[in-house]
């Protein structure tokens, strides 16, 4: 009840000095404000960009093969890849290396015109083997896909990603329809679930999938292969196996270290490791930015309630005359620089939500709500004024109320 | 009520000396008694002042109040003391700026049990005549309507004893007057009252005149020549 009246009589002194709470409270908001903007903003996006890179790569227990020695740009495709990475390797890895559970061949080609009676698209047509849609994670969502017999049999059965369903069957249902792969007539047999934005941003669901072994012979009439996937047993230990895949490769390739591999392996759980990271080292870097922020705001907090315990000398002797204790003026001064504090947090916080919201919205990122930093922006004002309103509060209880009302 | 034995008070001075405030003063006063201190400037009445008000401890001697030797209490034991049983008036009033009349008077009630009644601010008002000044701020009202919101604030507690430094020292006359007269009648109720002045005509009003010097007693005296209602006023002089 004490407590109660102390602190009712702190809040009417701050009542009482309001440009000077304003100022105190001013470097908190700052502070807090841009804790909060710079921690959710890093947040989310290192979020949506892992968002993004799992659904480019679908899993983080394969690695990926590509032919050529590195640092080609974009998607391989067959016209941008040397001929050097044949089905055998891809039998070979899945074979002869126990680390490896399955591989799935990939043929990919951009641009190819596909027909529906008079609709036209272009999509990206990839021949893949039946195993791709269980080593990528990905779903049927109508119809089925294509089986081990199929794509040994050189059906001409395709898979279609949603985009396309709806640039070539608007208004039917495509299961079962014929429509024109570059002149080759192929059947729909089913519809893939939509898979969203890659990495950069663009759809990932403009496409058509048919059996490897179809693409190879009937439509692209090439003996190489763009990609292929491999899934390793123990996700762990990934990168022990991404060293087997790569020495078994340069013994089938002959080649002999210093020449240079005429393939490139991505190990997507290394990747996505270092993405992380590279995400949480920005993270802490703008957050020591933001505390350096809040440490300047205590500082002011602190100066200014030094100043104001001077300036308030007199009353300090009044209650003391009045019977406080040195702790009830303790008590007082530390409570107002905490609650000054508190209160610069909370606005803080709400004008950080709402920049957040602005950024987001600015950037194109979709609103991630991270609860966490604000929770800790609160918190960490709190501990601020607790602090910093020590110092001035014990000064103010040391001040000798025979001095004070005298002066 | 207040017994004194042989209280002294000393100061460290800055160049490492030491001042003697006060040589062993012993004195009693009994409840209900209207004591004036007066003396010189430098003469001790200030520290004195402090000592009974609980502001200070003596540096040795005995002060016992109400029967309790607190020469040696703990802060927190004399802020209770100072809280429950001394009222403070100041010669420059000591309002809280920036605070209204009612809210100073409210202040003392804080530190006590924590229940802060509003009526009980109201009545202490009403007794010096501003209930009607409740809600005005410090700044609003004159010296004479100030130094009465402290008396106010000092009764609040209801104390035992009034310590009044130079009450009337920033006052005009008729202001002045009638703060005395305020004093008068809680003197008359029963309070125990002292006053420190240099003034001779404001000591007047006291039954009883402790004369400091050099920070001893010089003199004591009852005045029992002095009437309980002069028939001339001490203030302004000449008849009522």
């Amino acid at each position: 009840m004490k407590a109660g009246k102390l602190l009712s009589q702190a809040t009417r002194s701050m009542r009482r000095y309001r440009l000077r709470t304003l100022l105190m409270m001013l470097g908190i908001v700052v502070g807090i404000a841009s804790l909060a903007v710079l921690t959710s903003i890093g947040e989310a996006t290192k979020r949506e960009t892992m968002q993004r890179f799992k659904n480019m790569i679908g899993t983080f227990d394969t690695i990926m093969v590509r032919p050529g020695g590195g640092r080609s740009r974009g998607m391989p495709t067959l016209v941008n890849v040397p001929p050097t990475l044949r089905f055998e390797d891809a039998n070979a890895i899945a074979s002869e290396l126990p680390e490896i559970r399955a591989v799935a061949e990939m043929q990919t080609a951009f641009d190819v015109d596909v027909k529906y009676r008079d609709h036209a698209a272009s999509p990206v047509v990839i021949g893949v083997s039946p195993n791709w849609l269980e080593l990528r994670l990905e779903e049927v969502a109508d119809g089925a896909f294509f089986t081990n017999e199929q794509n040994a049999s050189l059906a001409r059965a395709a898979v279609i990603g949603t985009d396309l369903r709806a640039a070539l069957f608007p208004d039917e249902d495509p299961l079962g329809k014929t429509f024109r792969i570059a002149d080759a007539p192929f059947q729909v047999i089913g519809v893939l679930k939509s898979r969203g934005a890659g990495p950069a941003g663009g759809s990932l669901d403009n496409l058509v999938l048919v059996p490897v072994n179809t693409a190879a012979r009937r439509l692209f009439n090439r003996d190489f292969l763009t990609m292929l996937i491999a899934q390793v047993k123990d996700p762990d230990r990934s990168t022990e196996a991404t060293d087997k895949v790569a020495a078994l490769l340069r013994e089938r390739h002959h080649i002999q270290p210093p020449a240079l591999d005429d393939f490139t392996i991505t190990n997507p759980a290394a990747t996505m490791a270092q993405v992380s990271r590279a995400g949480s080292t920005l993270t802490k870097i703008l957050t020591g930015v933001a505390i350096m922020a809040l440490l300047i705001g205590g500082v002011v907090i602190m100066s200014l309630m030094s100043i104001a315990v001077s300036e308030r000398r007199k009353e300090i002797g009044v209650r003391r005359a009045g019977g406080a204790a040195r702790s009830d003026i303790v008590f007082q001064f530390l409570f107002e620089a905490t609650f000054v504090a508190l209160a610069g947090g909370i606005v803080g916080v709400v004008i950080g939500w709402g920049g957040m919201q602005l950024a987001t919205r600015m950037q194109k990122l979709p609103p991630i709500l991270v609860w966490r930093p604000f929770a800790t922006a609160i918190l960490l004002s709190l501990m601020i004024g607790l602090v910093f309103g020590i110092y001035p509060a014990w000064k103010a209880s040391q001040i000798d109320p025979i001095q004070a009302l005298r002066s | 009520m207040i017994e004194a034995e042989d209280i002294s008070k000393t100061y460290a001075r800055g160049d490492g000396g030491t001042v003697e405030a006060l040589k062993k003063v012993s004195f009693q006063i009994a409840p209900g008694e209207f004591v004036a201190v007066r003396g010189a400037s430098g003469s001790g009445k200030s520290t004195l002042l402090n000592l009974l008000g609980c502001l200070d401890r003596p540096s040795s001697g005995s002060y016992r109040l109400d029967g309790e030797d607190v020469a040696r209490y703990s802060d927190k034991q004399l802020s209770r003391i100072r809280n429950a049983r001394i009222g403070f008036i100041f010669q420059s009033f000591n309002l809280l700026p920036r605070t209204t009349a009612l809210e100073n008077v409210e202040m003392p009630m804080v530190y006590g049990d924590g229940h802060v009644d509003r009526r009980r601010a109201i009545s202490a008002l009403e007794r010096v005549g501003l209930a009607a000044r409740a809600n005005h701020f410090a700044t609003e009202l004159s010296g004479g309507e100030e130094q009465r919101v402290a008396i106010a604030r000092a009764l609040i507690n209801t104390p035992a004893l009034i310590l009044a430094d130079e009450p009337t020292g920033n006052l005009d006359l008729n202001a002045g007057r009638e703060v005395m007269r305020l004093l008068e009648d809680l003197h008359h109720e029963g309070r125990t009252i002292l006053l420190v002045t240099h003034d001779d005509a404001i000591a007047a009003y006291a039954a009883r005149e402790i004369l400091l010097r050099d920070g001893a007693i010089a003199s004591d005296r009852s005045g029992a020549s002095k009437p309980l209602h002069p028939a001339v006023d001490p203030v302004v002089g000449g008849a009522v």
